[in-house]
């Protein structure tokens, strides 16, 4: 790691935090404000970021508040891509450790671009899975259609 | 003939730890890492891999054991 040549501005960052389900959904903002407002504190310029989404957790996580340990199973999960210098990252780290209402965060190093890949990647497929499914379908319909019709044709013409 | 890394296949530089639907492809039942000899990528994707699971784990996206 000492290797790498790391400038003093425009490394980019992203932290991904969970906040507690204890608050409610209208005051999550006041909560994604106040990350923000560690952020620009310490000289950051917001990137991109994902608005915080309730979302059931993989294994029970634990947060001490006071003296009482909250159990939690369930949490709102959202993310900020932010450039910093790395000096100001110790410092955001520092302040968000503090915070009550934050479960659990982590802060990488990360790139710029979208890093969001497997959606694209799978929506390919699963569009090219329902494309096939849909001529399936429709070749299975189709030739019942097209027989009965001309099954119809033959009636009339026996009739007459 | 042996099959080609995945990642440089697909041109993905950074493996997110948020993209869970990518990275359920490379883990056994169990929610263990596959070895590279059953994911097929290059060493250095395996390692840049790992790290993203991991991650993915400390967040709760994905279990650190399942079943």
């Amino acid at each position: 790691m000492t290797t790498e040549t790391v400038k003093t501005e425009g490394t980019v960052y992203e932290v991904g935090y969970h906040i507690v389900p204890a608050v409610s959904p209208d005051n999550l903002s006041v909560e994604v404000d106040a990350i923000k407002a560690v952020l620009g504190k310490n000289g950051a310029t917001i990137i991109s970021e994902e608005a915080p989404q309730l979302m059931p957790l993989s294994y029970e996580m634990v947060k001490v508040a006071g003296q009482t340990r909250n159990k939690y199973d369930t949490a709102y999960f959202g993310w900020i891509k932010f450039e910093a210098a790395p000096a100001a990252v110790v410092e955001i780290n520092k302040a968000l450790s503090v915070s009550e209402k934050i479960l659990r965060y982590l802060l990488i190093k990360t790139v710029r671009d979208n890093t969001m890949v497997g959606e694209k990647l799978f929506a390919k497929e699963k569009e090219e899975a329902a494309k096939a499914e849909d001529q399936k379908e429709a070749a299975k319909t189709d030739k019942p259609k097209a027989s009965e019709e001309e099954i119809d044709k033959s009636i009339e013409k026996l009739v007459a | 003939m042996t099959k080609q890394c995945f990642f440089k296949q697909n041109n993905v530089q950074h493996i997110d730890y948020k993209d869970t639907e990518l990275l359920k492809k490379f883990l056994n039942p169990h929610a263990r890492i596959l070895t590279t000899k059953r994911t097929n990528v290059s060493s250095g994707a395996q390692r840049k891999l790992a790290l993203a699971v991991k991650r993915a784990r400390f967040m709760g996206l994905l279990p650190y054991v399942a079943q």
